[in-house]
């Protein structure tokens, strides 16, 4: 050995280090993780997990040819062709409109004759009869597509007027929720209990009471939604509050600046971004919310799904489905876009 | 002889800042001031001086209502610290801090016009539109802290360290404080970027007759800076003087055990 080098750590001296690494599993983890299993067997049966495997079975046997036909199969045939081709133009009895001029005909619109054949009984032989009249009728081929197109700016605006509606419920929810800015305990506890309770109540269940008390329209559902927009914001601008960076804060409030000044200055800037993030995700989750509250009459253009539904129309239904797809993709990319814009 | 002038020469005399037996009691049991009493006088570059934990920043927070004290009494230019009076005294009282504490997504201008957040009208900090000649007073500061226009529109995080430091610099000039405190201004920084910084707070503050209590834990750049130094260990000052009266048996005693610092006096 050479003394003249400090001594250094020998193997021999390793052998006496007996340390004990903990193992990555436990027989606890692997007890749990059959418990958790079998429970997820037994949830399977109740959700009828089963019948779902068998019936997607048949459909692909169907599919390769090994079954004449499925359920499933029929089923998503028959959806195809009530909804396609879709209803584009509208149709109108020229008969039903008041000071029919056919001059002046709107943009694009054509009058066409048609034969229209209609049953009755003669009361004389009770029996029924043919009787053909002819029909002109005014057809608008783009129609129902601008109608339709209508119906969801306007659903369009509900969701915008609902987010405003949320921003401005849920910043000073969220200013008094803040634990480190609420003037006292007792409304902070107010403050994240409305929060709470606003989040806790579905849109659908809450349009369908605020339609009883302000009748169909877009009211209801404007209120539903921001309502429980300001339910999300006001919980997540709070925690954002509570989280943000505290030395600006400190240094304005060694300044002798009050809360609101602190928050205003160097609080918002730090949360902005993120304020902006979850109110473009408010704004597109209201979207495509307001379309399904349209279905208890809170207006928008799922009240008009609801209707044509009703009424077998699925063509027009198709036109509907095609417009809230288009709209949710384009929505997408937009709000995309501005997060990136708005965020830098 | 007028009577404000009168007045005038009587504030000449009496000191800045007065501290009367302040103490300092953590509520889990940390004494991190236990009876400390000195004045600074008008104008006066004094330096804490102490290694870490041994009280600088309370004794600094405790100045501007951060940390409110167990015992003692604080006074600012004559006028004792209450819970009454504070507001007033934090406005004439500015702030440097050791992490800068800027707000990193607003720019160099708005960070450094913040300094006036608590005098400018509620609905100008709402819009962050200040007067005019708060914003030409902020181009001024920030021209002489040694930044350039192209820096007005930077963001914090754009900056370094040392020029993030001048806007803190110049942030806590806006209002023509009577005292900046400045808690370790340079603790981040490195070596030469702190003397620079240093050397900008001081001329400053000499140019405007700005009193400062400045912490700092590096001796060398004590001995190099402070008119006045206040030596402090657990809480307790243990030397006060002119620099050149520090000699190497206080500052053993001041680093004892943390083994820093101790080479520079020698000289
Ligand atoms: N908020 C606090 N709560 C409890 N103890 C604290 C707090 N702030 C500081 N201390 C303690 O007070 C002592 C002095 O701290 P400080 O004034 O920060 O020292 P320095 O600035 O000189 O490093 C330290 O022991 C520290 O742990
Ligand atoms: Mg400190």
């Amino acid at each position: 050995m050479d003394m003249s080098n400090p001594p250094r750590p020998s193997l021999e001296r390793r052998r006496e280090i007996n340390w004990h690494l903990p193992a990555p599993y436990t027989w606890r983890m692997l007890v749990l993780l059959i418990a958790v299993a079998g429970l997820l067997l037994v949830s399977a049966r109740r959700v009828d997990i089963d019948k779902f495997l068998a019936l997607s079975a048949e459909a692909i046997a169907a599919q390769l040819g090994l079954r004449e036909s499925s359920q499933v199969g029929r089923g998503l045939a028959r959806i195809g062709k009530d909804l396609f081709p879709i209803t584009l133009s509208y149709r109108t009895d020229v008969s039903r409109v008041a000071d029919f001029d056919e001059a002046k005909l709107p943009w694009l619109a054509y009058v066409e004759t048609v034969d229209h054949r209609e049953y009755r009984m003669n009361p004389d032989t009770t029996k029924l009869e043919e009787t053909v009249s002819r029909k002109k009728v005014m057809v608008e081929p783009l129609g129902y597509l601008t109608l339709t197109v209508g119906k969801m700016i306007e659903t369009i605006e509900i969701a915008i007027w609902a987010t405003i509606l949320a921003v401005l419920l849920s910043i000073p929810l969220a200013y008094l929720g803040a634990a480190n800015y609420t003037p006292n305990r007792a409304i902070y506890a107010i403050a994240r209990g409305t929060v709470s309770l606003l989040r806790a109540i579905p849109e659908l269940i809450s349009a369908l009471f605020l339609v009883l008390a302000f009748g169909f329209g877009p009211v209801a559902g404007f209120l539903a939604l921001g309502l429980h927009g300001a339910g999300f914001l006001g919980k997540f601008y709070a925690e954002d509050i509570e989280a943000a960076d505290k030395k600006p804060q400190d240094a304005l409030r060694a300044l002798g600046a009050s809360k609101i000044r602190v928050l205003r200055l160097s609080v918002l800037p730090q949360v902005l971004p993120s304020y902006i993030a979850y109110t473009l995700y408010i704004l597109d989750r209201n979207v495509r919310m307001a379309t399904v509250i349209g279905l208890v009459g809170a207006g928008g253009i799922g009240q008009e799904l609801k209707g044509r539904y009703d009424l077998f129309e699925y063509g027009n239904v198709g036109t509907i489905l095609v417009v809230i797809f288009v709209t949710v993709f384009l929505l997408d990319q937009i709000s995309a876009r501005l997060r990136a814009r708005l965020i830098a | 002889m007028s009577a404000p002038l009168s007045m005038g020469a009587e504030g000449q005399h009496r000191a800045m800042l007065s501290f009367n037996r302040v103490s300092k009691q953590f509520a889990h049991g940390v004494k991190a001031l236990d009876g400390v009493t000195f004045d600074v006088p008008r104008g006066e570059f004094c330096v804490i001086l102490g290694p870490s934990g041994s009280g600088k920043s309370t004794l600094l927070r405790a100045l501007n209502g951060l940390t409110p004290l167990s015992s003692g009494r604080i006074a600012v230019d004559g006028a004792e610290l209450k819970p009454k009076s504070l507001r007033s005294v934090q406005r004439r009282v500015a702030m440097v801090h050791q992490q800068f504490n800027l707000v990193e997504r607003l720019d160099v201008a708005q960070n450094v016009m913040s300094g006036a957040v608590a005098d400018a009208a509620f609905w100008r900090v709402l819009l962050k539109w200040y007067p005019k000649s708060l914003r030409e007073r902020a181009c001024d500061l920030i021209a002489r802290v040694g930044l350039d226009e192209l820096h007005l529109t930077r963001r914090m995080g754009e900056l370094s360290g040392g020029q993030q430091q001048r806007v803190g610099i110049a942030r806590a000039f806006l209002l023509d404080p009577d005292v900046i405190l400045a808690d370790e201004p340079v603790a981040s920084l490195d070596p030469a970027t702190s003397r620079d910084v240093l050397t900008l707070l001081r001329d400053a503050a000499r140019e405007r007759g700005t009193t400062v209590l400045c912490s700092l834990h590096q001796l060398d750049l004590a001995l190099d800076f402070a008119d006045r130094i206040i030596a402090m260990r657990s809480g307790s000052i243990v030397f006060d003087g002119r620099p050149d009266a520090l000699d190497r048996s206080t500052v053993a005693s001041i680093y004892e055990g943390s083994g820093l610092e101790q080479s520079r006096v020698a000289a």
